[in-house]
């Protein structure tokens, strides 16, 4: 490298850089918008097939299979997750601070003048 | 403003009777220029005692900015007072231009040099805070929270516009071609080129590798330090996007090409965008390994963000993070333009090509998107405005293009479309970041 850097001048060794580096630059951004485009459609469906679908859409459950699932059930269901939802209480920090209270000495509850002072 | 005038008065008060306490002998014993003036003074021990005051008071004001300031610390103070009027008034990019005005005032205050104040100076605390920049560390650290803060999903909706970025990369390259024709050599031409890759980090960190001031050439001559101009160059231009760029979209783009509509981006799976970080980080590093702090962190960034899982780092790296290293990074490459550093003909070169890259870049990205349009049919057709988004400048560029398109049809909304050109952009100048690091390193 410093070989080449000492035997050209700088012009042309400019003009080669220039060169290679936007092949390079382009063929980075290339590769790159050619896997998005078509080697990650691939992938997402050999990731479908791996998978075997274990989530479907709405759309692809089929009315069949659900004739038991009345309207009740999902009102019940609905109107419990309402609930649960609506009585939810904030969460609170669980720590507990006992805070002392300083009152003004008071004469009248003191220890010292109680009635049974014993010594 | 009692307490002010007391603290002053005690201040004279001592500095009138340093003499007489003796304590001005031993930092005369310091002060080599003025040595044989007080030896008069001792001899002729008869002379008044406010003859030593004076010399005193003298001293101190040697020592104050007043005595010191050069013509050249007074234009880079108004620099940087300009730079903090344009932020706060025109809203160019404050989050840049503001820490980095108030660097060039703190840079350019004028001081006696050996008392470890100065930027340069070994020692300094802003040298400290300065090391940072010299060794590329903030860059990386700034991508990581770009790219927890960017949203790749539309150009993972339309990959073709990737080459958009790299379109708007023949800017870099023209720039260092054209650095090399004004007689910079080889390394500090690279770090030049890459103003056009209109990305303030990646230019740091570049010129941080190859114009520093230490590196020595095959020939035995030691590179410039040219990394205060270079990033206050791409900083100054990319808070300037809104104005460097709008003439030339109306320049090279009919007025029929801005009015076309492009079909709304496809929704994008929460998958595609988890693949998206992994994958291109695999793929640009196996091409371009020097970008690799880079584009390493920004790709980790950008996991944090869709990986769903650590929203917490995700949350730290785009705010808490990025905000410090911007603070940091901003205020100490304006200090970094000390007047007798900073005001030297290749600094006034550096800005000239640098505008020259911006205009390149962004004929570049306009024409390339003219020419994909040729390639294009129907509602596939791009519209040629969003080239002008390959220039990273992220998302500033994307904004201008948008506000653009507006113009010419109050209906047609380009921001989403000229992200994805936008953040390709970024990636783009990593890369040719890492290849002229590659060649020229």
């Amino acid at each position: 490298m410093i070989q080449i850097l000492l035997n050209t001048d700088p012009i042309s060794e400019g003009y080669v850089i220039l060169i290679t580096g936007l092949l390079i630059v382009f063929g980075a951004l290339v590769t790159l918008a050619l896997f998005f485009n078509y080697g990650l459609p691939v992938m997402l469906y050999l990731y479908k097939i791996i998978t075997k679908g274990k989530d479907k859409k709405i759309s692809e459950i089929k009315v069949k299979d659900n004739s038991d699932f009345t309207g009740e059930i999902s009102a019940v269901i609905g109107a419990s997750i309402h609930m649960y939802m609506s009585e939810q209480h904030d969460h609170e920090s669980g720590i507990l601070t006992i805070k002392q209270v300083k009152k003004a000495y008071s004469p009248w509850s003191s220890k010292i003048y109680g009635i049974q002072n014993r010594l | 403003m009692k307490k002010l005038i007391i603290i002053f008065s005690v201040l004279s008060l001592l500095i009138f009777i340093k003499p007489v306490l003796g304590l001005g002998t031993n930092i005369n014993a310091v002060d080599s220029a003025t040595v044989s003036t007080t030896q008069v003074v001792d001899n002729a021990d008869d002379e008044s005692v406010l003859d030593g005051a004076f010399k005193g008071i003298e001293k101190f004001y040697n020592y104050t900015g007043f005595a010191n300031a050069t013509s050249g610390h007074i234009l880079m103070i108004f620099i940087g007072i300009i730079f903090i009027y344009l932020g706060i008034k025109y809203d160019y990019e404050p989050l840049l231009l503001i820490p980095i005005g108030i660097g060039v005032i703190i840079g350019n205050i004028p001081f006696v040099a050996g008392n470890q104040t100065g930027i340069y100076e070994t020692g300094s605390v802003l040298n400290y805070l300065y090391f940072g920049v010299v060794k590329g560390i903030y860059p990386p650290l700034i991508f990581l929270g770009i790219g927890a803060m960017t949203d790749f999903s539309s150009l993972i909706a339309n990959p073709k516009l990737m080459l958009l970025g790299g379109a708007a990369q023949i800017g870099v390259f023209a720039t260092f071609l054209g650095a090399l024709y004004l007689g910079f050599n080889l390394p500090e031409a690279g770090a030049i080129g890459i103003i056009g890759g209109a990305d303030g980090p990646t230019a740091i960190f570049l010129s941080s590798k190859l114009a520093n001031g230490i590196n020595v050439l095959a020939d035995g001559t030691t590179v410039k330090n040219l990394i205060g101009p270079i990033a206050i160059a791409a900083y100054s231009y990319m808070a300037l996007v809104p104005v460097i760029q709008p003439p030339l979209m109306r320049l090279l783009v009919s007025k029929k090409d801005r009015k076309i509509k492009m079909k709304p981006p496809r929704a994008v799976t929460q998958k595609e965008k988890m693949i998206f970080p992994v994958v291109a980080l695999i793929l640009t590093l196996f091409i371009s390994p020097s970008a690799l702090p880079l584009l390493g962190m920004l790709f980790f960034g950008n996991l944090l963000k869709e990986s769903g899982r650590t929203e917490r780092l995700a949350e730290t790296a785009r705010t808490k993070l990025i905000d410090i290293v911007t603070i940091l990074l901003g205020v100490t490459v304006g200090a970094s333009t000390q007047a007798d550093i900073f005001i030297t003909k290749d600094s006034m070169l550096i800005f000239g090509l640098g505008a020259i890259s911006f205009v390149i870049a962004t004929m570049g990205g306009l024409l390339f998107a003219k020419f994909m349009n040729l390639f294009l049919k129907g509602e596939n057709k791009i519209n040629p405005l969003i080239g002008a988004a390959g220039v990273s400048a992220v998302p500033d560029s994307a904004r201008v293009v948008h506000t653009e398109g507006l113009k010419s049809d109050p209906s047609n909304y380009l921001l989403m479309h000229a992200m994805a050109p936008n953040v390709s952009g970024v990636i783009g100048s990593a890369i040719a970041a890492g290849i002229i690091l590659s060649f020229l390193g």
